[in-house]
Formats: C-alpha cells, structure tokens, sequence
C-alpha cells in the first residue's frame, strides 16, 4: 500500500507563509545565531547591563570557560536588527523568524524556546503609519480577511515610542473575528540603536516589531498547548 | 502598582474620573490595566506601570499627575509643588562615603510621637492594596511612599546611641562578610557592592541602602522620638545589592527605576506633618545632604520630526499645547521647541521621548495606516529557500516534520544556568532527538493511521570551538517499521530517500546512518548549493481544522470479511464508521483480495476516548454491535 504523505511542522508552514507575504513587498528573510554574544542581545538593543529592563527577560547565558565573550542563547531574534543594519546600508526591510529562548517555567502557554518573528523598516521617512500599514497588510493575508491594527503605548528599549499592536479581524466567520487580540510589541526603531549601526538617526527612521509565532499558531489554529510545537508528537504534527 | 480609585481623588479632587474611565484612558495613553478589584470600600486598580515610567508613576501622586494630563486639567492639591517649610536641625548630620551612590539624603527629627494603631481610613487604605499595617509612623512611611514614590524609613532615636549630642547617620559600602539584620529579623551576609546606613558613632548597619531597614534602632511602641530618612540612591548600586541579597522590596524597586531626588524634601514634609497629624508629637527640625545634584535636561524638539516620526500632521500649537500637558516648560524655537520636562519625570531625555509623549497624549488612533511602497526582493534566503526544497521532498516520501527540543541532559555545551537538570546541555546533534520520537509515536502508528513512523527534524545543533560556541543547522530524519525496533529495513528506506534528495538538491551528501536515522550538516550543504533565483509559489493551505487529542490510550481491532458481490471498500467503511459510533477514532483499510468472485476486505479499527482510558468490555460490546451488523448484510467475518 501506498505511504501517506507526511506534514509539515505548523511553524515552519506558518514561516513559510509570512516570508511569502512579506517577499512581496520587498522584506528580506534575514537570520542570525543563536548563540548570541550579550552584545548583539542586549548593549546593541539599548539594554544596558544592570538596567531594569534586562528583567524583561530571562536569559539561559553559556558558561564562562566556553566562550570568550559573553554569549547567551538568544531571548528574541532582535539582535538580527544590529547584525543586519552592521552589514547593509540602508533602506533595510528586513523580517527574522527564527528559535528564540527564555529561562522560564514551562506551561502550557510558555516554552523555553520558541519562534519569533522580528521585522526591520528602515529608510528615509519611515514612520508610525508605516508600521501599521504593513501590519494590517501583514494580517490580512495571513489570517485571509480585512484586518485593523490598534497601537496602545509600551515600553522596550530599542524602540521609541514603543507600542503594543493590537488586531482585530474583521468580517470574516474566524472564531477570532470581531474581537481586538493583543498580538506583539513594535515601535520606532531607537535613535541609539540605529546610531550604533553607523545610521545616522536625523537622516533615517525606522520600525521594528517582534510576535511569538507560536502564539501566532496557536491563535490562527486554536492550539491549547504551546508544548505541543516541541514535543515531536505525531498526534499533533500529523493534524498539519 | 495598586491605585486605589479614591486615593487619587486627593489630587484630582472632583475632577477624578470613573473607573471605567481611568481604565479607557490610561489603556489609550499610557499603561495598560492588570485588573480592578473591590477591596471593602475601595476600588482598586492594578495599573501595570511601563519601565520607563516607573520613576514616577509607581505612587498615587504620578498616575493623577498622568490623567489629569489625559485630561487636559490640573491637580487640585499637587504635594511637588510649594514651598518646604521644615526648619533645620543641628542635632543631625549625615556623611556620605560615595555620592554617586548615595546622591542625596534627608533626616527629619520629631519629638513626642505616640506610636499606636493607625487610624481606619490609613489602615483601610494601605490594606486596600495589600498592604500590612504594622503602626502609624510606619504606616504614615508606607503610606507617603504609596503618594509619592519615595521610600522612607523611621529610626527610633532613642536607640541609636547619639555623639557629641547628636545623632549622626553615615552611608557607606560595606566591608567584605559584614552582616546585617533586618526589620523583619532575616539575616544577611554583605560584599562590597552593597551600601549601608550606618550610625557613625559605632558604626553599626542600621539599615540596607535603598532596599529595606535593619533591627538597629526599630520602631516600637515605646518609641517617642523618631529620625525619619528619605534618600536617593544610584538605581545601578540598589540593584545589583538587591540582586546580590535576593531581596526586591518596594522600595528597591522604586529606586532601580531612577526616581527623581527632588521628591526627598517633598517626602519628608508630607511623612512628618502625617505623623503629626496622625501620632503627635513636634517637628524639631531636618537635614538635607544633596551632593549630587539632579541636572534638568532641555531637548530640543523639531516639529518637523514630531510629525514625520508619528505619521501625524500635527499643528506646532496642538504640540506645544501637549507639551505644557505634561508639565513641561516650553520655548519656542523656529523649527520647534526647547523642552524640559517636569523634575519627576527622569525619563524624559531625548527628543524621541517628547515625541512619544506628544503621540501617546494625542492619541495613536489618529495614526493613518500607510503600506510602503512595493519593491523588489534584494535577497533570496538560502537556507529556508532549500529547507523548504528538502521539505518537499521528504513529505512526499511519508516523512513529517518535528521540531525538536535544543536542551539535553547530557552533551557537549553545558548552560550556565539551566532551566532543569535534565536540560542542562545544548544538543550537539539531532539523533537522539529523532530517536526519541520514534520510540515515542511508533506505539500510535494505528491511531495515526499509519505503517511506519518516518519523521524529520531541521535545526540548530552546538558544539564547543576555540573559546566560542560553534553552531550548525543539522538535518536528520529516522524511519522505524517494527514495534519490535530497528531493522535494516529501516536503513534501505532513509538510503532511498538520500538518494532522491541527491537528486532533487544536484550535490552529493555525506551523511551518518545508524539504526535507521541518518545525520547531515545542512550548513555544509547549503555551501555547495548556487545561490537561487526566487522562492518557489507558496501554495496556501487553508482547510487545517485542528482538534486538540485525546491523552488517553487507543485500541485497536481487526475485522476482515467477504462481502456480497459490488459491494466495495467504501461501503464496507461506511457500515463499519455508523456501528462503530464516536468512540472509534480511525478505520483504516490493510487488506483485499478477490477469490471465486467474492471480496474480502480487512479494515483496523481504533478506539479511543476523549474522557477515559476504554476498557476491552467497553470495545468488544462496541465489535459485537459491528460483526451483528455485518451478518445482518449478510457478510461474513473471517
């Protein structure tokens, strides 16, 4: 008898599809380690040490005799941002989906590791509109229906202003349709950090975002336990 | 930060808004809101204040200074404001050994406190957000730092031993293995990166700079005479002490966060005139060491770049009218403004900052969306461009993708703090990774509705190098036939495979194959591969209805039958899915044959339960209803 095709994983599917729909409008599928020196992770994201905001995040660091600076498996796929605006000129699109790790309890909406998704605009011009535009783009096509994006005011480092999206998917018959669901933080790329990347912040601006695809997943389609994504079970792969 | 509702009426007065409508406009403009509550007679607000603003929002004074900026209103009572009226005292001095750590510090001296019981509505208030009350002059402590967002702390003067008539307070690190005891009676070991208050007179630790106060000189109910202290310490010193000791208190969390050193003659006013009010007692006087001076920082603002970093069309007056909102003192320019911000606010340091306040107070739903223009892709992304190729090919053949943990038990790079012993390892390779998998899903292989268990990972793996830490993408894939394990069998499907992504990717691969699981470095093939010229069409699926599965085991059962003549597999499916009702989870056909012109058909059954582990009572009634129906059509079972 005939073997069965087999399934793809939901979150490379659903990175397969995001870098489809951002290829479009010209943003370049960028990647970077994962063990990340503390540099790219944080001084070059406008996380000082000892600052508060490094309690955002819990960090797994690697041990001292193994590596010569200091490296730790990357909390975000943000320092891609650095990584690539140290290598190109801008304008810069960029979007970053890769794994991702926290030094958190697990459950069943928290993984030690996870998939986000970062994106990078920067140019002449780039503004706040932007950011929502090509998120309302973004949403529209991933999740096939008219969406509108909500910005409320939030706080990371490399971002000022910082702002948490919101979406809300409308005239569709989506479980989730008809209903604002908090989705990511973003906001205008930090003049410190596009300095540090040789930019100069008078000339260019730019928007960076950052999701869990994850949560992307599970929301899109209806996933209970985000530690299903890891545990290599059949059960739940094969339903893709 | 717990706001109770009416607290903020001290400073809104009348003004104060609903809650439902401090909930909209703090969620709009500024923070975003944990939850409200009724705690007796108060309305409780957990307002989840952003790091940057909590220098000043984490009190009561700063989340009603922040509406009524919303509001476009003023403060009926603002305790920043005024003149401190509070007279010197030279029965106090302070010495600070590093003022950058310690950059200002304040006493205050009160003779003829009763301590007591707290009135009800301070002990309704504190409670009201979790608070302990423990007596008044703590509370009143408590209570002006829940205002205004600076900590204090009181000293009973009669016990710390006075010199030369006066009490003398000291700040200094302190010495390598000193030791403290806190209010609470915990002991703590101390290293050189911790500050101390300390009594110059036998220099005893009278308390932990910044984070909580020692045994030394306690409050108690004797106490008459007490010393208050409200002081600014670096945020970097608190929190690497707090840090170090493990302890995050109120207090240290406030002074982390950069509060403004103008609050401590504010603070000090307020906690004495409470006590006061509250315990009696005179206000004999007050000292004020300020070595380090809070600097204002002016910024200029270019309207020009308010709007093209917003994506607004703001007029410059409708800016300078936000300005002013937030207590700002604004000068025009040509271009702009000049902007200070208000002294509370110590995040308030670049232009950027001020725009943020001008976009937030305006409103981001004015935001127009705005899609860039399209252009051309500069980049193909290699590695995902032929990890979708390897994909293709691999689903094709039956196999389906895992992604797999990046922790081991056991492996070459070990984590310096990792998050459980069995994953203190980064995996070096995917092997064990897929081998687990195999053994995990090969017992569901009925449930699944599949022959063999073929799957396959791409992912990052690590190893140790010269002083770094060396990482590949690694691709593996395994194929396990038999229950009973392994089998060569296993090999001569992943070598078939092989060959056919030699095929599809044009290099050859070199690649480890043991127990069915072959091994690849994915980067070093990616190296070999021409750069492509575009992705491939993303086909989008959009029927996956997922359902989450059922944790309890299946069962499986065999039927094999000869059927009437024209009778086919589907209808035999179709008659074998009505009897066999909800509880049978899968029917998959294994076996026909024709002989003499009949047909026989073997199909395997498989329970299972959302609810509970079935029973073989429970699956046979449900096979007894099934073979009463196949002889009913007149089948006959095998």
């Amino acid at each position: 008898m005939d073997i069965p095709k087999g399934h793809q994983h939901p979150l490379t599917k659903m990175i397969a599809e995001i870098n489809s729909i951002f290829a479009e409008i010209g943003f370049v599928f960028a990647e970077g380690p994962e063990a990340e020196t503390e540099y790219y992770n944080f001084d070059r994201l406008n996380v000082p040490k000892d600052h508060p905001a490094r309690d955002m995040q819990d960090t797994f660091w690697f041990r001292k005799e193994d590596v010569k600076e200091p490296t730790v498996l990357r909390t975000h796929t943000s320092p891609v941002q650095a990584r690539y605006m140290d290598a190109h000129k801008p304008p810069i699109r960029v979007i970053v989906p890769g794994k991702a790790f926290r030094n958190e309890a697990t459950d069943a909406t928290h993984e030690a590791q996870f998939h986000q998704l970062e994106g990078l605009y920067v140019d002449k011009g780039v503004h706040l509109g932007h950011l929502k535009g090509t998120l309302e783009y973004f949403f529209s096509k991933f999740l096939g229906g008219d969406t509108e994006v909500r910005f409320r005011p939030s706080f990371f480092p490399f971002v000022e202003p910082g702002v948490e999206v919101d979406m809300k998917l409308l005239n569709s018959d989506s479980k989730l349709a008809g209903r604002w669901i908090e989705i990511m933080g973003a906001g205008m790329v930090h003049p410190k950090v596009l300095q540090d990347a040789g930019i100069d912040p008078k000339e260019y601006s730019g928007f960076a975002f950052g999701m869990g695809i994850d949560r992307l997943g599970m929301m899109k389609y209806g996933v209970e336990d985000v530690r299903h994504m890891y545990n290599g079970d059949l059960r739940f792969v094969n339903q893709f | 930060m717990k706001v109770a509702h009416d607290w903020l009426k001290d400073y809104l007065g009348e003004k104060t808004p609903s809650v439902d409508e401090v909930d909209k406009l703090l969620t709009f403009h500024s923070f975003e809101i944990e939850g409200v509550e009724k705690v007796g007679a108060h309305e409780v607000i957990d307002v989840d204040v952003l790091p940057n603003r909590s220098s000043d929002c984490l009190s009561h004074r700063g989340i009603a200074r922040e509406l009524a900026t919303l509001l476009n209103t003023t403060l009926v009572h603002d305790p920043l404001t005024g003149d401190i009226t509070l007279p010197e005292t030279d029965k106090l001095s302070v010495t600070i050994k590093d003022q950058n750590a310690c950059r200002r510090f304040g006493l205050a001296l009160m003779n003829g406190v009763a301590v007591k019981e707290s009135p009800d509505w301070l002990k309704g208030r504190l409670e009201a957000l979790g608070q302990r009350s423990i007596n008044n002059v703590v509370d009143a402590t408590n209570y002006v730092m829940l205002s205004l967002g600076q900590p204090l702390h009181a000293y009973d003067a009669g016990k710390w031993k006075q010199q030369d008539g006066v009490w003398q307070f000291g700040v200094r690190f302190a010495k390598e293995g000193e030791r403290i005891i806190t209010l609470t009676d915990d002991e703590y070991e101390l290293d050189t990166g911790v500050q101390l208050i300390v009594n110059v007179a036998d220099d005893t630790p009278a308390g932990i700079a910044g984070i909580k106060g020692g045994k030394y000189a306690e409050v108690d109910k004797d106490t008459s005479v007490i010393v208050l202290e409200a002081a600014n310490f670096d945020p970097v010193v608190t929190r690497k002490a707090s840090q170090f000791l493990r302890l995050q208190t109120d207090a240290s969390k406030r002074f982390e966060n950069e509060p403004s050193r103008e609050l401590v003659p504010h603070a000090l006013d307020a906690v004495t005139k409470l006590i006061r009010d509250i315990a009696g007692g005179e206000i004999e006087g007050w000292v004020d060491v300020y070595p380090t001076k809070q600097e204002s920082v002016t910024v200029s603002v270019e309207s020009t770049r308010v709007n093209a970093l917003l994506g607004l069309s703001l007029e410059k007056d409708k800016m300078q009218e936000i300005l002013v909102r937030i207590g700002a003192s604004v000068e025009m320019t040509p271009t702009g403004f000049l902007v200070t911000g208000p002294k509370e606010r110590t995040d308030l340091m670049l232009e950027e900052d001020f725009i943020e306040e001008i976009g937030r107070v305006y409103g981001y739903e004015h935001v127009e969306s705005v899609l860039p223009e399209t252009v051309p892709l500069a980049e193909i992304n290699t590695r995902h461009y032929y990890s979708e190729e390897v994909r293709k090919v691999l689903i094709e053949k039956g196999f389906s993708e895992v992604i797999t943990s990046s922790f081991r038990k056991k492996d070459d790079v070990r984590l310096l703090n990792a998050l459980a012993s069995d994953k203190g390892y980064l995996r070096s390779s995917l092997r064990k990774n897929i081998e687990e998998v195999l053994d995990k899903n090969m017992p569901m292989v009925d449930l699944l509705g599949i022959q063999s268990v073929r799957v396959f990972e791409i992912g990052t793996v690590f190893k140790k190098g010269e002083g770094e830490v060396i990482e590949h993408i690694s691709l593996a894939l395994g194929v396990r036939q038999k229950q009973t394990g392994y089998t060569q069998k296993d090999d001569d499907v992943v070598e078939e495979v092989m060959v056919e992504l030699e095929r599809i990717l044009g290099v050859a691969l070199s690649f480890t194959l043991e127990k069915g699981m072959a091994e690849l470095n994915f980067t070093d093939t990616l190296s070999q591969l021409p750069v492509p010229a575009e992705y491939a069409q993303y086909e989008k699926v959009d029927d996956i209805q997922y359902r989450p599965f059922s944790v309890y085991p299946h069962m499986s059962r065999d039927i094999a039958l000869w059927t009437t003549e024209g009778v086919t597999a589907n209808d035999v499916e179709k008659v074998l899915r009505e009897q066999a009702g909800e509880l049978c989870v899968r029917i998959t056909q294994f076996d026909e044959f024709t002989k003499d012109g009949r047909t026989s058909y073997a199909f395997r059954l498989v329970f299972q339960s959302y609810e509970k582990t079935l029973t073989d009572a429970e699956v046979n009634t449900v096979m007894e209803k099934v073979y009463k129906t196949v002889e009913e059509k007149g089948w006959e079972a095998r």
